[in-house]
């Protein structure tokens, strides 16, 4: 199982969102993956894998956490992409 | 069941704003007159924008504006407004043609909302009624079913 981290700002709304999505995809595509919640003030103490967030936020993670593997997502609701990007990391860690 | 996320008087349809700020501040001004949030958590939206940035446009044309709940939020609490003319945040997702408002002190009520939200936010015909109707109630019925 890989732990992921769903972060942004406030942690109330788009985050929100965002953990109900990949949770949906999570769970129709039956990926290892669970997912954890918290404002950006969690970030600092997450030991998981990878961190979603908006893209924006993401840009900033990604020069304070330059070795943490960060995904910005544009569309919270793209469930396509989110899919993509969650495989993206998985390939990184399947070798075969 | 029986809880609504949205109440009908929340709800504006082609609202005039000459940018995203006045857009933001429409949009929540029935959330100020039926005191579910404080005008101070709607400068505290606005203020978010201009020192963090525009993050909280979350999809195409789709901007959710929220504030911490110590900011001025009294009660858990949705509005939606779409605009007659789309406002730019400086964001990828721009234009935004559409603005939901959140406030929340309740975790169990806000976790409903959102829930739906996201559920509704994933659907074209939502926006499609959004565009075409005058009806609040119909509005309303999404949200609230």
């Amino acid at each position: 199982m890989y732990k992921f981290l769903v972060a942004c700002r406030a942690g109330v709304g788009s985050s929100l969102i965002l953990k109900i999505k990949m949770i949906q995809v999570i769970e129709e595509n039956q990926l290892p993956i669970t997912i954890e919640h918290t404002n950006l003030d969690g970030v600092a103490g997450f030991d998981g894998d990878v961190i979603f967030t908006l893209s924006d936020v993401a840009e900033e993670l990604k020069a304070e956490y330059p070795n943490r593997y960060i995904v910005g997502v544009q569309n919270i609701v793209d469930k396509v992409q989110l899919l993509k990007d969650m495989q993206d990391f998985l390939n990184t860690r399947q070798v075969d | 069941m029986g809880y609504k996320t949205i109440e009908a008087d929340a709800i504006q349809f082609q609202i005039e704003a000459d940018d995203w700020e006045e857009a933001i501040r429409k949009t929540a001004m029935p959330l100020v007159k039926q005191q579910k949030v404080l005008p101070e958590y709607v400068e505290e939206m606005i203020r978010v924008v201009k020192t963090e940035g525009p993050y909280f446009v979350i999809m195409k044309h789709v901007a959710m504006p929220h504030a911490k709940a110590e900011c001025g939020a009294l009660e858990t609490a949705v509005s939606l407004a779409t605009l007659r003319n789309p406002v730019y945040f400086g964001h990828k997702n721009d234009p935004v043609k559409y603005i939901i408002c959140l406030s929340s002190v309740n975790g169990e009520e806000h976790l409903q909302n959102i829930s739906r939200i996201a559920d509704l936010l994933g659907k074209e015909d939502f926006f499609q009624v959004l565009d075409t109707t005058s009806n609040k109630d119909v509005v309303c019925k999404f949200f609230n079913q």
